[in-house]
C-alpha cells in the first residue's frame, strides 16, 4: 500500500512549517529513514525521515508551500505500486479542511489533480474534521483500518469526500477490495450517466446548481440584436509573466519607501537656459576627449554649480535624526543616480568641492562605468550628502525625483532642448532645461529651496563669472 | 543519573570543517554508534545562510566579502544570514531528540539554547532575554546570541552563537536573521572588557547541564 508522508507533529506551539527542499525527486528510490524532505520553521530546519523504503512516487506539496502539522506532502510507492491514474494523492489531506471552512489554510489548488475538482462537493457533503495528526515522531499518516476492513484509509476518505457509500461500488482489488480506482471510476460513471440522461447539470449528484445558466425572465423585453463587438479584439488571454524580484530590486523598493514615509517631499522647478554652457562645452569637448580621453558631460559643471549653491545654502547640504539632530556637513559627497540594467544605483562622488572639473568628469565617467559593471566598492554607494539625478538622459523633460534619504535635498537635471523663449519683448530660440529640486520640507523651508535652485541657475547661465573666484 | 552528554571544544577552526564534522557527527548519533555530545568553536569570519537566508539580509556586495576572503556558506539550518567571527562562542549540540525530556518539540528545543544562554550571561550580572517572536538572546535591544537549528534523523545540529568578543563592525555586513533595526552586542560592549573564553565555556557547560539536568563531560569527538 503506498504510505503517505505527512508533516508530523513538531512541539506544541508548532502547527505549519514550510516545505524547504525535496531532498529526492519523484521516481527517486528511499531507504526507511532516510531524509526525504525539509520542512522550515522559523529557526529549525527537519528533514523529515521517510517513513518507509520505496520509491517517492509523488511530491503532493511542492517547495515553499506552506504546510498544516498533519498535512500530507508526498507518497511512497513500495515495490510493484503504482500511482492511482489521474496522478491524484491517495489522501490530500488539505482537501478535507476546504469545506469545512475552517481556520486551517486549504491546500493550494495546484495540488489537486485536475479531475477531482469539478466534482468536489461545494458544501456539506465535505467532512469537516480535520485531517489527523500524526502521532508525534511518526512521519507516517497511516491510520488503523477502523469499522470498514476493506478499504485503505485514502479511499475511506475518497468516499467520505464523495459522499459515496463503499457498498455501491464494485471492487477490482485484490479479495474485491474497493480500490481508489474503482472509486473515482465509479464517481465519472455517475457523472457521465447523469449528464447524458438530463441535460440538466443540476440533477448530477455533487455538481454546483448554481452553475446552470440563468434564463431571462419570462415577460420581460427581449433584446433583438446583440452588443457588437470590434473586429480588431482578439480574445484576451490575460497573459502575466510572474518573476521574483531581484535582491537590488528590493532593495531599491525598501529605500524609495522610506524615503517616501520618512521625508516631506516637495518639489520646486525652474527654467534654465543653458545656451552658454552648450557654447562653452562644446568648445572644449574634443580637445578634452583628445587630451585627457576624457567625455566632457554637462555633469561636472552641474557639479560644481551645485557644490558652490549648496556651499550658500547649507540646509540642503544637511540631514536630521530621529532624535531632532540636524547635522550640516561641511564636505560635499553629491551622488549621482546611475540607471543600469539591474536597477538604479547612486555612486557618490567625494569632496566634490575640492575637485577640478576634469577630475569630476573623469570620477564620473568612471563611476557611471564602474556600477553599470557591478564594479563598485562599497564607499563608492556610501557618504553622500545630496543627489543629482539626470532624467534627461533618457529625453524627460521634467520629473519630480524622490529624495535619497537620509539626505534632505536631490536635483533634477533634465533634457536641454531648443524652446522659444521671451527675451526684451523678442521670441528667440535657446538651449533651454527644466531644474528640479526635491528637498524634505521637515528641515528645509521653501525659501531656501527656491534660492538655491535659482542660485544654480545662474551659475549654469553664467559659467563665464565662476572665473571671477576660482583664478 | 541522567545519561551525561560529551562536550568537546574544537577551538578555533573553519567552518566548513565544523559543519563536515557536525554531518558526521550527526549521522553517528543517529546511527546509535555514539551518544549526545555538544561541540564547541570559533570561526574565522564567515557568513551562514539559513534555509529562511535572503540575500537582502547581505548589507554589502558579495564582491566585498570575497576580496576579505568571507565566504558566504548556505547551511541546512532555519533562520537567516548568520556571522561568525572570531570572539564568538559557537555551540553545536548534537543530541537525539526522542531523548530529551520532552521528546520531540522543536520550539522546546529552542527555548531551551535561549535558557543556556540567559543562564551563562546571568552569571556575569548580564540581563540576557528573549524577544518574541524572534529567537535569540537579547540585552536590551541588541541581540546577544543567535540560533539556528537542523534536524536531521531526529538528531540536532546547528546551534547557537554567543558574541563574547567579536568584531561587532563585521555584523554591519548583514541585518542579523534578517531583522532590522535591532542592534547587535556582545559580553565585552555590555561588560566593558571580554571575559575569558575559558571561563564562559565552563558557565555555558554548567548552564546545559543546569537546564537539561545531565552531566556534561569532558570528552573526544566520537565520530567513528
Amino acid at each position: 500500500m503506498p504510505v503517505t508522508i505527512v508533516v508530523p507533529q513538531l512541539g506544541e506551539s508548532v502547527v505549519e512549517g514550510t516545505v524547504g527542499k525535496w531532498l529526492k525527486k519523484e521516481g527517486d528510490p528511499i531507504a526507511k529513514d532516510e531524509p526525504v524532505v525539509e520542512i522550515i520553521t522559523d529557526k529549525i530546519n527537519i528533514e523529515l525521515p521517510a517513513p518507509a523504503a520505496g520509491t517517492l512516487g509523488k511530491i503532493t506539496v511542492p517547495e515553499g508551500t506552506v504546510a498544516q502539522v498533519g498535512q500530507q506532502l508526498g507518497v511512497i510507492l513500495q515495490q510493484g505500486e503504482s500511482l492511482p491514474a489521474g496522478g491524484g494523492a491517495p489522501a490530500p489531506a488539505g482537501g478535507a479542511a476546504q469545506g469545512s471552512g475552517g481556520p486551517q489554510r486549504p491546500a493550494s489548488p495546484t495540488q489537486q489533480s485536475p479531475q477531482q475538482r469539478p466534482q468536489a462537493p461545494p458544501s456539506g457533503g465535505a467532512p469537516s474534521r480535520q485531517p489527523e495528526p500524526a502521532r508525534a515522531g511518526a512521519a507516517v499518516a497511516e491510520a488503523p483500518f477502523g469499522e470498514d476492513q476493506r478499504v485503505s484509509p485514502a479511499v475511506r476518505k475518497l468516499l467520505k469526500e464523495h459522499n459515496l457509500d463503499v457498498s455501491g461500488i464494485r471492487g477490482s482489488g485484490l479479495g474485491g477490495r474497493v480500490t481508489r480506482e474503482d472509486v473515482l471510476n465509479h464517481i465519472e460513471g455517475s457523472r457521465v450517466a447523469a449528464a447524458a440522461g438530463t441535460q440538466a447539470p443540476a440533477a448530477a449528484p455533487g455538481m454546483q446548481p448554481g452553475r446552470a445558466p440563468s434564463s431571462p425572465q419570462a415577460g420581460a423585453p427581449q433584446p433583438t440584436k446583440p452588443i457588437p463587438a470590434p473586429s480588431f479584439t482578439a480574445p484576451g488571454t490575460r497573459e502575466e509573466e510572474v518573476v521574483q524580484a531581484t535582491n537590488v530590486r528590493k532593495k531599491i523598493a525598501e529605500n524609495m519607501l522610506r524615503s517616501r514615509h520618512m521625508a516631506a517631499h516637495c518639489s520646486t522647478w525652474d527654467e534654465v537656459d543653458m545656451t552658454r554652457l552648450v557654447e562653452l562645452r562644446a568648445r572644449m569637448k574634443e580637445r578634452v576627449k583628445s587630451t585627457y580621453g576624457v567625455n566632457l558631460t554637462y555633469m561636472p559643471f552641474i557639479l560644481k554649480a551645485v557644490v558652490r549653491a549648496l556651499k550658500e545654502f547649507p540646509v540642503l547640504n544637511a540631514s536630521m535624526s530621529e532624535s531632532g539632530e540636524i547635522h550640516y556637513k561641511k564636505y560635499y559627497n553629491i551622488g549621482i543616480a546611475v540607471h543600469r540594467e539591474q536597477g538604479l544605483i547612486v555612486p557618490v562622488v567625494h569632496d566634490a568641492d575640492r575637485k577640478t572639473l576634469l577630475q569630476l568628469a573623469h570620477e564620473v565617467e568612471d563611476l557611471g562605468n564602474r556600477a553599470r559593471s557591478d564594479k563598485l566598492q562599497l564607499n563608492d554607494i556610501q557618504g553622500g550628502t545630496f543627489t543629482i539625478t539626470n532624467a534627461g538622459m533618457f529625453g524627460a523633460t521634467a520629473s519630480t525625483p524622490i529624495i535619497n534619504y537620509p539626505e534632505v535635498g536631490v536635483l533634477g537635471v533634465h533634457l536641454i532642448q531648443e524652446r522659444p523663449v521671451v527675451r526684451d519683448h523678442r521670441i528667440m530660440i535657446r538651449n533651454m532645461m527644466t531644474l528640479v529640486v526635491s528637498f524634505d520640507h521637515r528641515l528645509v523651508d521653501g525659501t531656501p529651496a527656491v534660492q538655491f535652485l535659482h542660485r544654480v541657475k545662474e551659475l549654469l547661465e553664467d559659467p563665464e563669472s565662476w572665473l571671477l573666484d576660482s583664478i | 543519573m541522567n545519561p551525561p552528554i560529551a562536550a568537546h571544544d574544537l577551538g578555533r577552526i573553519s567552518y566548513r570543517e565544523a559543519l563536515e564534522l557536525q554531518r558526521r557527527a550527526v549521522a553517528t548519533r543517529a546511527a546509535g554508534a555514539c551518544g549526545d555530545a555538544i561541540y564547541f568553536a570559533e570561526h574565522e569570519p564567515v557568513l551562514t545562510a539559513g534555509r529562511g537566508g535572503q540575500e537582502e539580509s547581505l548589507r554589502v556586495p558579495k564582491a566585498l566579502l570575497r576580496a576579505r576572503g568571507v565566504e558566504v556558506v548556505p547551511v541546512e539550518r532555519g533562520g537567516d544570514l548568520t556571522y561568525h567571527g572570531p570572539g564568538q562562542i559557537v555551540a553545536y549540540p548534537i543530541l537525539a531528540l526522542a531523548d530529551l525530556p520532552y521528546g520531540r518539540d522543536l520550539h522546546r528545543y529552542l527555548r531551551d539554547l535561549e535558557e543556556v544562554v540567559i543562564r551563562t550571561l546571568a552569571g556575569y550580572g548580564l540581563p540576557g532575554s528573549r524577544r518574541h517572536p524572534y529567537t535569540g538572546v537579547w540585552v536590551g535591544d541588541r541581540k546577544v546570541a543567535a540560533i539556528g537549528v537542523a534536524v536531521r534523523r531526529w538528531v540536532t545540529f546547528h546551534g547557537f552563537a554567543l558574541n563574547v568578543d567579536p568584531d561587532l563592525g563585521h555584523f554591519d555586513w548583514i541585518h542579523p536573521c534578517g531583522i532590522r533595526n535591532l542592534g547587535v552586542t556582545s559580553m565585552r560592549a555590555l561588560l566593558g572588557e571580554a571575559p575569558a573564553r575559558a571561563e564562559v565555556l565552563a558557565r555555558i557547560r554548567d548552564a546545559f547541564a543546569s537546564v537539561w539536568d545531565r552531566p556534561v563531560v569532558e570528552e573526544a569527538p566520537c565520530l567513528t
